[in-house]
């Protein structure tokens, strides 16, 4: 249940205390269950509820937050009392101040059509223990098998001092899966994520008893057949994983408002990209990078953002050219725009700021075959494992867990950890073809101080890139 | 007895007659003040405070845990919890919990951090001497910490504790593409030591200015206690025996064998002064010292009392929050203050004694490709100082660190005197104290 009645009151005492820039207050309220099978037995079993409530006060001084796990009133008054005394002690000279976005009456849900809350606790360990069965039957020795299902339910109410009021409803469920495979001697490893918006329904989409059987036989392959390939350049087909871990990275992050302002540059870093880049060119025609919390079922998935402003699909690289940051309202106004909808906060107790949601390689016009067709010596990377990238968003580095030499257009065996170590125009500028289908993969983002997890979705078609070096 | 003791006391007599064999209830008023700051400015001034209760219950082997925030509602909740474990599947490799009646050793809290008012002063100091150094960017966050925590558990432990703290982190830029890094963390108002550290980051910006490509190959790496904090973080995961039983550990199977260098003696310290310190782990044993690698010699794991009876030894009193917390399993036992034992170098006798190296102030991303055998990557960011025959002779930039971290641990052969606690973002956490250290041979990369 939430307490609107409470969070109007509480923001009425924002504005009678003050004349703020803006003032906002969510309450919110969760339920969550997370069930860890390790080795087909059960290693831990949780159920939690949570609730409270957040004020945000903007002075032309400063931004003031606070937040408590509990709701009333009295709390809600102590809120205010405690933002508006950070956002005056901001002492700030240039003026804060926001975007101008219209005020929005609304409430949106995610639609379940099993609900996660009639889920018993033997269902969920039943779901387990029917992948670890099916993992352990196939063949493969793994050594170490972890698995986590986690499912939670968020209900929001917001409301600003412009006039503002949605309420929200999402529910989400996500699995983790650590496996180890050995054979002959040898080790690798996968860590696994499925994550999507919705009910149960969704978790029996991702058929994972074939999924992660496929995983462990294919780790088993890599290490049995592997071949390491001989340092030099050659052309790359990246699968849509390889696809999507580079648009987070490379393209997602760099394009952040806040990166770029420098709001993070003592953690998440800051960027290559300067506010004067736009319409600059960072890759080929290809290089169309699309951030869009509106996918449905998407583990991103929003309706609205955490400021009220209501999502859309943003086209940060479009055809090669820098197109659009990802903006709050804090940002877009330093840069004299609109937010496009990306201020996201984990929960009610952390301040909310710029975040992608799903970030995804547009699709083009290739058939895979037709991608394949043209390599006459080259790389399929299907799936990574090591990756980082430095914190100005510029120097990648991604390692191959499931990759295969290509020869005269066909595959010709597996290759053993192929490492991409590529700067991110000379990632985006290699690409001379994208395939039709995009498919999508989990993660949870890391931004923040403190570190804030946001889900999103990465992803992507099949891309080729012409002559990079691989070791 | 406390408010927060008698709130653990009734929950845990509702568990109990609700049915529990066991159940620890663990319950914490946790205040944080937070001030983030960038281009010389106050970006945001939060505040959170949570009051909240973590209860674990096990009813013969059938366990369950839960984060209750609703304190108005907690003694109905912890009830609830007692009918859903009676009704859960078995935790089959459950050992139980700690038990016992214990002293403690608790720390002693400074009140000038509880009643700082106004703790934008040192950032404004930060900022002033990182810029008076050279720095003409500075962004960071300072963190003012305070932590009430009560547990009391069936097996006998009855236990509370309040600790405060504070930390600082200052990025400083003297160009686009030169920055340093420096952070101060202490449960000690007066040890916070903001202009100096303001002034290393400016002086490390101003070091770094003008930085070329690295070059692709062997260094001898000097790394700083903020770059090693970054490598500590999957060191202290690695060492959970929880993380050994499901393959993320490189550790597995190594108990009494060579880890590491000579040198190299990593402890666990929860007893030390220190912005982790704690009186206790969540089973409600007090902390101890705990030796994990000796002259580079795996001793041991970390245990909590459920995965030492599955290896047939002790728990070390490492029992992590009972509850997931982000990037960490339930139950998950975890290092709370790793330290790496000082060795006899002063650091400038490092750096002198290094033919062809590298300094690195600080690192980020590391990254394993399987955490069994320990291939990974990070990337220096900040200060890259290459050192040729013991001087620095300028910056680069672009590089990553590309080996393994046994071969990084095994390639110790310099460790200083002095020794510094850090604790920055999620990158150098837990809060660890360390010294500067010289790891010979690593394999550098770059991008092409």
């Amino acid at each position: 249940m939430i307490h609107e009645d409470v969070a109007e009151i509480v923001l009425g005492l924002a504005m009678e205390k003050a004349s703020p820039v803006l003032a906002e207050v969510r309450v919110e309220s969760s339920s969550r269950r997370e069930l860890a099978v390790k080795s087909g037995q059960v290693s831990s079993l949780t159920s939690s509820k949570d609730a409270g409530m957040n004020v945000r006060i903007v002075l032309p001084t400063g931004i003031g937050f606070a937040a408590a796990n509990r709701v009333s009133t009295s709390e809600g008054a102590d809120l205010v009392r405690r933002a508006l005394k950070l956002a005056k002690s901001g002492k700030r000279k240039d003026r804060v101040e926001m975007s101008s976005e219209p005020a929005v009456k609304t409430s949106w849900e995610v639609r379940q059509r099993k609900p996660l809350a009639d889920l018993s606790t033997e269902d969920r360990l039943k779901f387990l223990a029917d992948i670890d069965s099916s993992v352990m039957k196939s063949g493969v020795k793994v050594q170490g098998r972890y698995y986590e299902l986690s499912d939670y339910e968020t209900t929001s109410y917001f409301a600003n001092s412009e006039g503002s009021r949605i309420k929200s409803f999402l529910p989400r469920v996500v699995l983790n899966a650590s496996l180890l495979v050995s054979s002959k001697g040898e080790t690798e490893q996968s860590l696994r994520e499925y994550g999507a918006s919705g009910g149960w329904e969704k978790a029996e989409e991702w058929n994972l008893e074939k999924a992660l059987t496929d995983e462990v036989k294919m780790l088993k392959k890599m290490i049995d057949h592997g071949k390491a390939l001989k340092p030099g350049k050659y052309d790359l087909v990246c699968g849509p994983e390889v696809a999507g871990i580079a648009a987070h990275e490379s393209c997602g992050h760099p394009m952040e408002g806040d990166r770029i302002l420098g709001r993070e540059m003592s953690q998440a870093g800051k960027s290559f990209v300067q506010p004067d880049m736009l319409g600059q060119r960072i890759g080929s025609e290809y290089a169309t990078v699309i951030d869009d919390p509106t996918v449905s079922g998407s583990y991103g998935y929003y309706a609205y953002d955490a400021e009220g402003v209501r999502a859309r699909p943003r086209y940060l690289y479009k055809n090669g050219i820098l197109n659009e940051f990802l903006h709050n309202r804090e940002t877009a106004s330093r840069l004299g725009l609109h937010s496009n909808g990306s201020s996201r906060s984990e929960r009610y107790v952390r301040e909310p700021i710029v975040r992608m949601a799903n970030t995804f390689v547009a699709p083009g016009d290739f058939e895979e075959d037709e991608i394949f067709g043209s390599v006459k010596e080259g790389v399929l990377m299907k799936s990574f494992t090591e990756w980082n990238i430095d914190d100005k968003r510029y120097n990648q580095k991604y390692v191959s867990r499931e990759a295969y030499f290509i020869k005269d257009g066909e595959l010709a065996g597996p290759a053993r950890k192929c490492v991409l170590e590529i700067t991110t125009p000379g990632f985006w500028g290699a690409i001379d073809a994208t395939s039709k289908k995009v498919e999508y993969d989990s993660a949870e983002c890391g931004k923040g101080d403190p570190i804030q997890a946001a889900p999103v979705f990465t992803g992507g078609p099949m891309l080729r890139l012409r002559g990079v070096n691989l070791k | 007895m406390s408010a927060l003791k008698e709130t653990a006391a009734k929950l845990l007599e509702v568990a109990r007659d609700s049915g529990a064999d066991d159940a620890i209830v663990e319950v914490m008023d946790s205040t944080t003040s937070q001030i983030r700051y960038s281009s010389g400015r106050i970006d945001a001034s939060n505040w959170w405070n949570e009051k909240h209760a973590v209860v674990f219950v096990a009813v013969g082997n059938r366990t369950l845990s839960s984060d209750i925030k609703d304190m108005d509602h907690a003694k109905e909740l912890t009830g609830e919890l007692v009918l859903m474990a009676k009704a859960s599947p078995p935790n089959k490799g459950y050992g139980g919990i700690a038990e016992g009646r214990f002293k403690y050793s608790r720390s002693r809290l400074d009140r000038s951090i509880v009643a700082l008012r106004d703790p934008s002063r040192p950032v404004h100091e930060a900022i002033n001497a990182a810029q008076s150094h050279g720095a003409i960017d500075v962004g960071g966050t300072l963190f003012v910490r305070h932590e009430k925590v009560a547990l009391a558990s069936t097996g006998g432990p009855s236990a509370e504790d309040e600790n405060a703290s504070v930390d600082l982190s200052v990025r400083a830029f003297s160009q686009k593409e030169a920055s340093g890094h420096a952070v101060s963390c202490t449960p000690r108002l007066a040890a916070l030591k903001a202009k100096e550290t303001g002034a290393r980051a400016g002086e490390l910006a101003n070091m770094a200015k003008d930085p070329i490509p690295g070059d692709e190959g062997k260094f001898d790496l000097v790394l700083e206690p903020l770059f090693l904090g970054g490598i500590t973080h999957s060191l202290a995961h690695m060492m959970s025996a929880l993380r050994v039983e499901i393959g993320l550990s490189v550790f597995a199977k190594k108990i009494g064998k060579q880890v590491a260098s000579k040198e190299v003696t990593f402890v666990d310290d929860p007893m030390i002064s220190s912005t982790s310190r704690r009186a206790f782990d969540h089973e409600g044993m007090p902390t101890r010292r705990n030796t994990i690698i000796k002259d580079g010699v795996l001793k041991t794991y970390v245990h909590n009392t459920s995965t030492a009876k599955r290896f047939k030894t002790k728990s070390t009193a490492n029992a992590g929050p009972l509850v997931p917390t982000l990037f960490a399993m339930a139950t998950q036992p975890m290092p709370f203050h790793p330290v790496i034992e000082p060795g006899d170098w002063h650091t400038d006798e490092i750096v002198e004694e290094t033919k062809r190296g590298l300094y690195l102030n600080n690192t980020w991303y590391t990254r394993y490709q399987n955490y069994a055998t320990g291939d990974f990557s990070t990337i220096p960011r900040d200060a890259i100082l290459m050192i040729e025959n013991g001087e620095i002779v300028g910056p680069a930039k672009n590089i990553r660190v590309s080996d393994n971290v046994l071969n990084m641990l095994k390639s110790v052969d310099a460790v200083s005197k002095q020794s510094q606690e850090v604790y920055w973002w999620d990158e150098a956490a837990p809060p660890s104290t360390l010294p500067v250290i010289r790891v010979k041979g690593m394999t550098i990369t770059r991008s092409s």
